[in-house]
C-alpha cells in the first residue's frame, strides 16, 4: 500500500504544479471573474439614481404609495408632476432625468409615453416606475390580495414517482446544475487527458520496465488515477469555490441569486455518477496510452473517445423541448453520456428513479469493466515499445 | 544460498517460442554473464525473471523462494530499454524511484548524494533529466539501480552508451559489488568485458541453453586446437600443423584434427634450428567461444 499512496502522492503533486494544469487553473475562475465583472459593470452602467416624473393624466397614481414599496429607501424618487409643461421644465433643468405621461385612456390602451433628453431611463428607473404603477393599481384590493397579485403564482411540480419537487421560481436553482455540470464536465475531461498522458509518456519515456520491478501493475494504475482524481478534485473544488463566491458577490447586484440554495440532492447524485464515470473514462484512457506509440496518437482517438460522452450537448434543443424523448431517456441509460445528460436534466425537471438506478447499475457495471479490460491491454502493451497494438492484439489481450 | 535460480523456462508469445529451455543460478558475491545472439531469449528470460512476464512452464526461485514485492526491492534492475521521466528533475526523480524500493526519502537523499559526486552529476541535480545529454541519462539510470543498496542487480548492456572514464568507474563499482557479496547478472555483446568481469556465463541461443559454467572452464574446454610459440628461428612446416602465422613476433599454429600439442611441442624440441622462449596452449577468446557456438546450431548459416 505504501508504494499505492507514494505513486498516487507523486502523481498528485507533479501534475498540479504543471504549468499547463495551473494556467487552466486560474484561467476558468478568471473567466467567471471577468463575466460577473462585465454583469456588474453593465448593471451599474444601466443606474441612475436621478428621480423620475409623470404625469398622471389618467387619475389612477397616488403619490404617496410609493412609500409603500419595499425596499422604498433604496429606490429611485418619482415625482408628480401637474401637466407636461412642468415635466418637461424640470427634465430640461436636469432635475429629473426622464418623465412619464400616462394618458387618459390609459386604462383601456395601457399606453404610457416617455420623455427624455439624450440617455434612455436606466434599468432601475422603469424597474422601479412599474413596481409604484402596480401598486396603485391593486391599491383597492386587501393587502393579501394586493401581494398575491403583485408576486404572481408560485408553481411548484411535485413528481409523485420520485417525490422530488421542482420550482419554476427557483430560477438560479436551475442555471447552477448547468454551471457546476461544465465544471464537473471539463474537470473530469482534462483529467482523462492528463491520464492518457501518463500512460503514454510512461510508455514513451521506456520507465514502465523499471517501474514493474518496484510495483505492482495495479499499484501503478490505481496510484496514477488516485493521483489525477485528487487532482481533478482540486481543480474542481477551486471552480467551485470561486463559484460560490461569485454567487455571493453577485447577489448584491441580482436579487435572484440571494434565493440560491446548495443543491444537496444533485450534488449527491452527481458524486454517485462522477466517480464511476471518471473510472470509466480512465480506463479507457490507459488502454489507449498503452496500445499507442505516441502521445500525437493517443490524443487523436482521445478526441473520438471523447465524443461518446458529449453527445447530449449536440440534441440539447431535444432536451430542452422534450426531456422526457425516448432519446434523451437513451442516453440516460448509455453509460457514457449518462453523467452528463442527468446532470443537465437535473436542472429542467424531475428524472424518474427507475433511470437513475438502472442508469448507474449500467455505468457502474461498464466501469468495472473498463478498468479490468483497462489492465490487460496495459501489461499487453506497455513493453511493447515502438509498436502499436492493433484492434485485433488489444481484443487478443482482453481475453487473456 | 543461491540468489537467483532459473529452472527449465519457457515462454511463448502468439506463434513464437521465445524461450524453450533456459536454465541457470546466480551466486552471491558472483558477477554472471547472460549472454546470446539477438533474438535468443535474453530480454525475455530477464523479464520472466524479474517477474514482469509469467513463464509457461519452469520455475524461478529468488533468494530461495518465489518473487514477491518484499524481494523486490531487493533487486536492482537496470533494462535495455533506457528511460526516466524527462520532464522531472533529477534528484527527485531517483529519490521518487529509490523509494519505491522502500527507502526512506531523506535516506535515499542523503545516499544520492554520494552517488552523485561519484558520478560527477553533483551540479547537474536539479536540472530536469531531459536537459541532461545522454551519457548522463545512462549514468542516472545506474545510479537509480544500485542507490537502494539491492543484493541482485540486472543490468541489461551496461556499458553501451559510456565514455571510457565512466565505463571503468562502473567496472570498479561492479567490483565492490562483487566483494560485497552481491550478485550481478548482465546481459551484454561486449565479450571482452564479460571476460574481464564475469566469473560464470550462460549462453543462449534459440531460447536455449547451450553453453553454462565458470568462464575460464569454458575456455579451457574450447582450447587445444591451437598453440602459441614465441622462440627464435622459422616454425613453419612443423607435422600435424595446418596453419602456421606470425603475429606480432608470435607464432600462432592451427593443429590438425587429432594432434596433440605435446608431439607438436616435442617436434619443434627436436629442431636443432629452433630456439623455443614459450610454448603455451591457446585459448580461444569468448568471441570465438560464442561465434563458434552459435554458428555450429545453425549449419545453414555457415555457408
Amino acid at each position: 500500500m505504501r508504494n499505492f499512496w507514494m505513486i498516487a502522492k507523486h502523481e498528485y503533486l507533479k501534475t498540479v504544479t504543471r504549468r499547463g494544469f495551473l494556467i487552466l487553473l486560474a484561467a476558468v475562475p478568471l473567466g467567471i471573474v471577468a463575466l460577473i465583472g462585465m454583469g456588474i459593470l453593465i448593471e451599474s452602467m444601466s443606474q441612475d439614481a436621478t428621480p423620475i416624473g409623470y404625469v398622471d393624466q389618467a387619475g389612477i397614481l397616488d403619490a404617496s404609495l410609493h412609500a409603500a414599496l419595499p425596499n422604498a429607501d433604496e429606490r429611485i424618487q418619482i415625482r408628480a408632476f401637474a401637466d407636461e409643461e412642468a415635466a418637461r421644465t424640470a427634465l430640461k433643468q436636469g432635475q429629473i432625468q426622464a418623465f412619464y405621461v400616462f394618458p387618459p385612456d390609459y386604462v383601456s390602451t395601457l399606453r404610457t409615453d416617455v420623455y427624455y433628453l439624450e440617455d434612455a431611463p436606466g434599468g432601475n428607473a422603469e424597474r422601479d416606475l412599474n413596481d409604484f404603477v402596480r401598486l396603485n393599481l391593486v391599491s383597492s384590493y386587501s393587502p393579501e390580495v394586493q401581494e398575491r397579485l403583485l408576486e404572481g403564482p408560485s408553481v411548484t411540480v411535485h413528481d409523485v414517482a420520485s417525490n422530488r419537487t421542482f420550482s419554476e421560481n427557483e430560477i438560479a436553482n436551475i442555471i447552477l446544475p448547468f454551471v457546476a455540470t461544465f465544471l464537473f464536465f471539463f474537470a473530469t475531461m482534462s483529467s482523462a487527458g492528463y491520464m492518457l498522458g501518463v500512460v503514454a509518456s510512461e510508455k514513451e519515456n521506456r520507465t514502465v520496465e523499471v517501474m514493474m520491478t518496484s510495483v505492482t501493475s495495479e499499484q501503478l494504475i490505481g496510484g496514477k488515477t488516485l493521483g489525477l482524481l485528487a487532482a481533478s478534485l482540486t481543480q474542481l473544488a477551486v471552480y467551485l469555490l470561486v463559484a460560490a463566491i461569485g454567487v455571493i458577490v453577485a447577489g448584491a447586484y441580482v436579487p435572484e441569486l440571494r434565493q440560491v440554495a446548495v443543491p444537496w440532492s444533485y450534488l449527491g447524485v452527481m458524486a454517485l455518477f462522477f466517480f464511476p464515470s471518471y473510472a470509466l473514462i480512465t480506463g479507457m484512457m490507459v488502454a489507449l496510452g498503452a496500445a499507442v506509440t505516441e502521445m500525437e496518437q493517443g490524443q487523436q482517438a482521445a478526441g473520438m473517445l471523447n465524443l461518446l460522452f458529449v453527445l447530449p450537448l449536440f440534441i440539447l434543443p431535444v432536451l430542452f423541448s422534450n426531456p422526457g424523448h425516448p432519446l434523451i431517456v437513451a442516453l440516460t441509460l448509455f453509460p457514457t453520456t449518462s453523467f452528463l445528460t442527468i446532470s443537465l436534466r437535473w436542472g429542467l425537471g424531475t428524472v424518474p428513479w427507475w433511470q437513475l438506478g438502472l442508469s448507474w447499475g449500467l455505468l457502474v457495471a461498464t466501469a468495472a469493466l473498463s478498468i479490468w479490460a483497462a489492465a490487460r491491454v496495459f501489461r499487453a502493451g506497455m513493453l511493447r515499445y515502438g509498436k502499436p497494438l492493433n484492434l485485433k492484439a488489444v481484443v487478443a489481450a482482453v481475453r487473456g | 544460498m543461491i540468489n537467483l535460480e532459473a529452472s527449465h523456462l519457457a515462454k511463448r508469445f502468439g506463434d513464437t517460442q521465445a524461450v524453450v529451455d533456459v536454465s541457470f543460478a546466480v551466486a552471491p558475491g558472483e558477477i554472471f554473464g547472460l549472454l546470446g545472439p539477438n533474438g535468443a531469449g535474453k530480454t525475455t528470460t530477464i523479464r520472466m525473471l524479474l517477474d514482469i512476464f509469467k513463464p509457461d512452464s519452469g520455475s524461478i526461485r529468488i533468494f530461495g523462494g518465489e518473487m514477491d514485492q518484499e524481494k523486490k526491492r531487493r533487486i536492482g534492475y537496470m533494462p535495455e530499454e533506457r528511460g526516466l521521466y524527462k520532464d522531472l528533475k533529477l534528484e527527485p526523480t531517483l529519490v521518487y524511484l529509490a523509494a519505491l524500493k522502500g527507502m526512506e526519502e531523506a535516506e535515499a537523499r542523503a545516499r544520492l548524494g554520494d552517488w552523485l559526486e561519484r558520478f560527477d552529476l553533483a551540479e547537474h541535480r536539479t536540472k530536469k533529466v531531459q536537459e541532461l545529454s545522454k551519457g548522463m541519462q545512462q549514468k542516472a539510470q545506474i545510479i537509480a539501480t544500485l542507490v537502494h543498496d539491492p543484493d541482485l542487480v540486472v543490468i541489461d548492456e551496461p556499458f553501451s552508451g559510456l565514455d571510457p572514464v565512466t565505463t571503468r568507474l562502473v567496472k570498479e563499482i561492479f567490483e565492490e559489488q562483487r566483494q560485497a557479496g552481491k550478485s550481478i547478472l548482465m546481459s551484454t555483446h561486449q565479450m571482452y568485458q564479460v571476460e574481464a568481469l564475469c566469473d560464470r556465463i550462460v549462453l543462449i541461443d534459440e531460447g536455449r541453453t547451450v553453453l553454462y559454467g565458470p568462464v575460464a572452464e569454458i575456455k579451457r574446454n574450447f582450447a587445444g586446437n591451437a598453440v602459441v610459440v614465441e622462440g627464435q628461428g622459422d616454425f613453419g612446416g612443423i607435422p600435424g600443423v595446418i596453419e602456421t602465422r606470425r603475429q606480432n613476433g608470435t607464432w600462432h599454429m592451427a593443429l590438425e584434427i587429432g594432434t596433440d600439442p605435446q608431439a607438436v611441442l616435442r617436434s619443434l624440441a627436436a629442431r636443432e634450428d629452433l630456439r623455443i622462449e614459450r610454448f603455451e596452449l591457446e585459448e580461444p577468446s569468448l568471441d570465438d567461444i560464442f561465434i563458434q557456438t552459435v554458428q555450429e546450431k545453425r549449419p545453414g548459416a555457415r555457408g
